[in-house]
């Protein structure tokens, strides 16, 4: 989710309206848009506003955000008209960046009058749009330069690693590409998006002057914007044509809104025999079915009413006849797909809380999964013998689930991209856990008993998921005097409670000590493990008293029952 | 019996009240303890029902102890420096120059400014300070402070108030050179009274007494004729822990017997999914950035899991995502990729299950169901974020649902297992769902939580499982209920692994 700050000061300023700083009602505003503020810097008078709506990258920035709160809020409802001028800048595209960063787009705005706060502002969104919208940089990245000391036919074309050399942004000796990959802290971030290819997207202007690096860094003497630019160059590139189109738009709607006039730029594709012209600001128009809004909303609502509300999320909208509302969806709602994303904007413009919720019982039987009745009636048991039930992580890592138990590695699910350091893979089985647990309370009084019922994961590639789930219950106890009978006869009660014949045989296991521990069967099936913990084990994991314990795999168990438990 | 002027004193009892009239009718309990050959608690034991039975009383009095500190010690082994220093000149017969003495003293350099302060003070020598000699006076006599010292050394420790009222000075001479600790004491001074001299001399009777009764004594009878101690009811005994379920889970639980109570059926899955499941066909594109490594764990290794038994399916999501299929939309326009649907990830909610269920042969509609399961999203842990956590969600599948109908399962959610009063609702985002909307719940004393997240499944979702009935998919934000519940602000809480916490936690 994206979280943007915004400047207090200018937020009134493009909304028009007064808040008073009073954040109950700023939230009370953010909601139609999906939005939070959760910080509220009061000496920058900066707030950060969070938006949970990932596919409106145009509420992404102040001047976005403005614009579709005026329209809820009833200031300026509508289609709001944008034009463009005709092209002013041309860019010719290298066939060689087909397989590396193919495309491009521009805007020209003029007369832009650029503030402190204003540029903070765009370059904010420009980073927000990099990161969220353009994944990174991956997909898309923006540049913003100034327009006077620009050339137009621009390049987009390549360059070997050694062969070009510019000064950087925020530099001041020139580098050659693969110096700022290696030096620019830019570089460094954001290399990997092009480092596999044996040559760099290169954008130059007319005089072969290097506006940037796409997507890594802009030049410091072409694209660097101050408060005394008047004509700003937008430059989108990328690897998706989409998302390059609509991130030009966005960013140079951001720029009109600001006061700016734009004009359009000449894309020549090698391929394409006629240039595309960028920015597109042709509004989109769906017809949308009085019904269909009524059979999503529960509501009755008319054609008139439906083209009223509609405004106020910023569409244009015409009634055309009882049964249906034309629809002129403005150029920056790219998440409109549908006609449905209209009948939310009809009913968010209505207020959800205007709406009369409603309780249907519908005729259908409530059910725990089948297991649960046993699982629940374990547990019962289990805290009769005077056992505390525990909850611990499915996460885990192979140190705890093998070296300290003294078992050899075995395959669990391991991460690709753990997160945090202890948590690297699922758990095979529980008493790990519980022995984690005994190892964090070696002040707590003894005797301790503990047990958890919970989900080991298992390899098994007969299954769509490589794995399966089961339910395992392990319990343990911990006292100056624990031993093998102890836990056996705990083991035993639980059985016996359960109405199981079991046997109990002797094994061997490397967590356990040898000729204390055993396999427990039911019905002929090996149902689990129990014994007294290995002094090697105790001590890896820095455990003072004796330990013992039982494991057993509940759904095996659940199998061997022939009778559900009701 | 009244009159009867034997007094029935305990085996403890009559050795504790012998030892103090031994020690003169007054002592310390140690000094009883010495005397008597009982242990501590047994003599404290006799002393408090003696003195209720007024035949003693406890005085408690205030005594201050000296102790020396590890400088104190040493100085008691070597002495005090300007007795060094003043021995040493001595040897060099009176008179010599400083240098010379402190060479001879051994004296070690930081002690040569105190020496020499100190011998100037008690006034057992000069020094000429242009000559750097000193010259040693005619009385040196040996200082309450060093006689302190060596009494100190000897004993460990003095109590001041017993001290002579030279040595009280040296205390504060010698604390004020911080060699001694001084503290306060309360001590308990045992006196016989005139009822516990008489109880002496006329000659207790002694009862046999029993502390544990014993099969053997009731088999016997014997119990008739002993007498069971009596003890003190309010003294302090070993906990008992008793087996509980853990307090979280146990709320889960309620959540899942309340929504089965509302006619919600279980449903069940795997941690590992694949991301068919967890994102394809919940229209939520290859590109999406919850599908990065940021948004979602990948499993290492085996990388792939299976898709081939949803051919059909697979193929309507992937024309779904490029260009909206027949489902009206216009799609996300990018190139479905078959492989990266097979990917194997850990769950990272459990809207997969809502989509396995629409799949299932075993759906019913109208149907409702719910799971309650962990989830697990690359987060690292702080007070409000776990990278492994519970979720509850489920869909309601019925013909003819509409967002009214959506609202009327919150409203249900709210007042029915968060408690709250009232429900208000704002909008949301999922991309899966539209409209989508956030459930806030009301409570007196807890005031707004955001309650859940919920939706209508978007057609992009539907029609290509072949459902072309409304589905209405919500979630609760239960940890945050759980918590305010049991007054936590730590979500690392829920999966403690403090037993301290655990074994205090009230059962509700």
């Amino acid at each position: 989710m994206p979280t943007i700050d915004i400047d207090y000061a200018e937020f009134e300023k493009l909304l028009g309206f007064e808040l008073h700083r009073d954040m109950g009602k700023v939230n009370e505003v953010l909601e139609f848009v999906k939005g939070e503020v959760k910080l509220w810097d009061e000496k920058a008078g900066v707030m950060s506003v969070e938006i949970k709506d990932t596919s409106r990258p145009d509420v992404w920035n102040i001047e976005g955000l403005a614009r579709t709160l005026r329209g809820f809020m009833g200031l300026e409802t509508g289609l709001r008209e944008y034009k463009v001028g005709k092209p002013i800048v041309e860019i010719h595209v290298d066939p060689r960046l087909e397989n590396i960063r193919p495309y491009i787009g521009c805007s020209v705005i003029k007369d832009v009058r650029l503030s402190d706060p204003i540029i903070r502002g765009f370059m904010h969104m420009q980073d927000k749009l990099d990161q969220s919208y353009g994944r990174n940089r991956q997909r898309t990245s923006i540049g913003l330069y100034d327009f006077d000391l620009i050339k137009s036919p621009l390049t987009y074309g390549v360059a070997k690693p050694t062969e070009m050399s510019f000064v950087p942004l925020g530099f001041e000796e020139k580098m050659n590409l693969k110096q700022i990959l290696q030096k620019h802290p830019k570089g460094i971030e954001y290399g990997h998006v092009v480092n596999k290819h044996p040559v760099y997207p290169i954008l130059l202007d007319a005089e072969r002057k290097v506006l940037s690096f796409p997507p890594v860094i802009n030049s410091n003497d072409l694209g660097k914007i101050t408060d005394q630019a008047r004509n700003v160059l937008v430059e989108v590139t990328g690897t998706m044509n989409e998302t390059v189109l609509n991130t030009v738009k966005i960013v140079t709607l951001s720029l009109i809104d600001r006061g700016g006039k734009a004009f359009a730029a000449k894309v020549h594709y090698p391929k394409e025999k006629a240039p595309v012209v960028t920015p597109n600001f042709e509004v989109g128009s769906m017809d949308l079915d009085v019904e269909y809004v009524n059979k999503v909303s529960g509501l009755r609502f008319t054609a008139n009413q439906i083209a009223e509300l509609l405004p106020k999320a910023g569409y244009r909208a015409e009634k055309v006849d009882g049964d249906r509302v034309r629809v002129y969806v403005p150029c920056y709602r790219v998440d409109v797909m549908h006609p449905v994303d209209l009948v939310e904007d009809v009913t968010i413009a209505y207020g959800y809380n205007n709406i009369k919720p409603l309780w249907r019982r519908l005729p259908t039987t409530g059910g725990m999964r089948p297991e649960q009745a046993l699982l629940d009636v374990a547990r019962e048991l289990m805290v009769g013998l005077g056992f505390q039930e525990v909850l611990t992580y499915t996460l885990t890592n192979p140190e705890n689930l093998f070296a300290k138990m003294n078992v050899k590695r075995g395959k669990v699910v391991e991460l690709a991209n753990p997160k945090v350091q202890t948590l690297t893979c699922l758990r095979n089985w529980l008493l790990p856990s519980l022995m984690e647990v005994l190892s964090n309370n070696l002040s707590v009084e003894y005797p301790q008993r503990i047990f958890e019922l919970g989900k080991v994961t298992l390899l098994d590639d007969k299954k769509e998921t490589m794995t399966r789930d089961e339910d395992w219950l392990a319990a343990v106890v911990s006292h100056a005097n624990a031993s093998f009978s102890e836990i056996k006869s705990d083991l035993d009660a639980f059985f016996m409670n359960l109405g199981l014949k079991w046997q109990i045989k002797e094994a061997k296991h490397p967590s356990f000590i040898e000729g204390r521990t055993g396999t427990a069967i039911v019905e002929g099936t090996n149902v689990g493990i129990l014994g007294e913990i290995n002094p090697q084990v105790l001590t890896r994991w820095k455990l003072e008293n004796p330990a013992a314990a039982f494991e057993l795999n509940m759904q095996k168990i659940a199998k061997t029952k022939h009778k559900p438990i009701a | 019996m009244k009159g009867n002027a034997m007094v029935d004193l305990r085996e403890h009892e009559r050795k504790a009240l012998s030892a103090l009239k031994k020690l003169g009718g007054k002592a310390s309990l140690e000094q009883i303890v010495n005397e008597s050959g009982l242990s501590d608690s047994a003599v404290m034991r006799a002393a408090v029902t003696l003195r209720e039975r007024k035949l003693l009383r406890i005085v408690e009095d205030k005594q201050t102890l000296a102790t020396l500190n590890v400088e104190g010690r040493s100085y008691a082994r070597k002495e005090l420096p300007e007795r060094r220093m003043i021995d040493a000149l001595r040897k060099l017969s009176g008179e010599a120059l400083l240098g010379r003495v402190v060479e001879k003293a051994g004296l070690e350099g930081q002690f040569v400014p105190i020496a020499l302060g100190w011998i100037q003070r008690k006034k057992w020598a000069t020094l000429d300070s242009k000559t750097k000699t000193l010259r040693i006076s005619e009385k040196i006599a040996e200082g309450s402070d060093e006689r302190l010292l060596k009494l100190l050394a000897d004993k460990g420790h003095a109590v001041v108030e017993d001290l002579g009222s030279e040595l009280q000075e040296a205390v504060q001479i010698l604390k004020g050179r911080k060699l001694l600790n001084v503290e306060e004491k309360t001590r308990r001074i045992i006196e016989i009274t005139d009822a516990g001299l008489t109880a002496t001399k006329k000659g207790a009777r002694v009862t046999a007494e029993v502390t544990q009764l014993t099969p053997e004594l009731i088999i016997s009878g014997k119990w008739r004729k002993v007498k069971l101690q009596k003890y003190n009811v309010a003294a302090q005994v070993a906990n008992t822990w008793p087996g509980k379920k853990h307090p979280y889970l146990q709320f889960l639980d309620e959540v899942r017997e309340k929504l089965v109570a509302l006619g919600f059926k279980e449903m069940t899955g795997t941690a590992v999914e694949t991301a068919f499941f967890n994102f394809d066909a919940l229209y939520t594109p290859q590109g999406h950035p919850a599908r990065e490594p940021s948004g979602v764990y990948y499993v290492k290794s085996p990388k792939y899991g299976s898709v081939n038994a949803y051919k059909q399916i697979l193929e309507n999501v992937k024309k779904t995502h490029e260009n909206g299929w027949k489902t009206g939309s216009s799609g996300w326009r990018y190139k479905y990729s078959t492989k990266e649907a097979s990917r194997l990830i850990l769950r990272s909610h459990t809207t997969c299950l809502s989509a396995r269920t629409l799949l299932s042969r075993d759906l019913e509609i109208p149907g409702m169901y719910f799971s309650i399961g962990p989830c697990y999203r690359p987060e690292v842990l702080d007070k409000t974020h776990l990278t492994e956590f519970n979720q509850v969600e489920g869909i309601v599948v019925d013909k003819d649902l509409t967002l009214r109908d959506l609202l009327g399962v919150l409203e249900k959610f709210a007042i029915d297992i968060a408690g709250a009063d009232r429900a208000k609702f704002v909008p949301d985002y999922f991309p899966f769902t539209e409209p989508s909307v956030e459930l806030r719940a009301y409570k007196t004393g807890f005031g707004w939580i955001e309650f859940g997240g919920s939706g209508i499944f978007r057609p992009e979702v539907t029609l290509p499982l072949g459902i072309d009935v409304p589905v209405l998919a919500w979630g609760l934000g239960i940890d945050r209920l759980f918590m305010l519940k049991a007054g936590i602000d730590d979500i690392r809480q829920l999966f403690t692994l403090d037993l301290d916490w655990l074994r205090r936690q009230e059962v509700t």
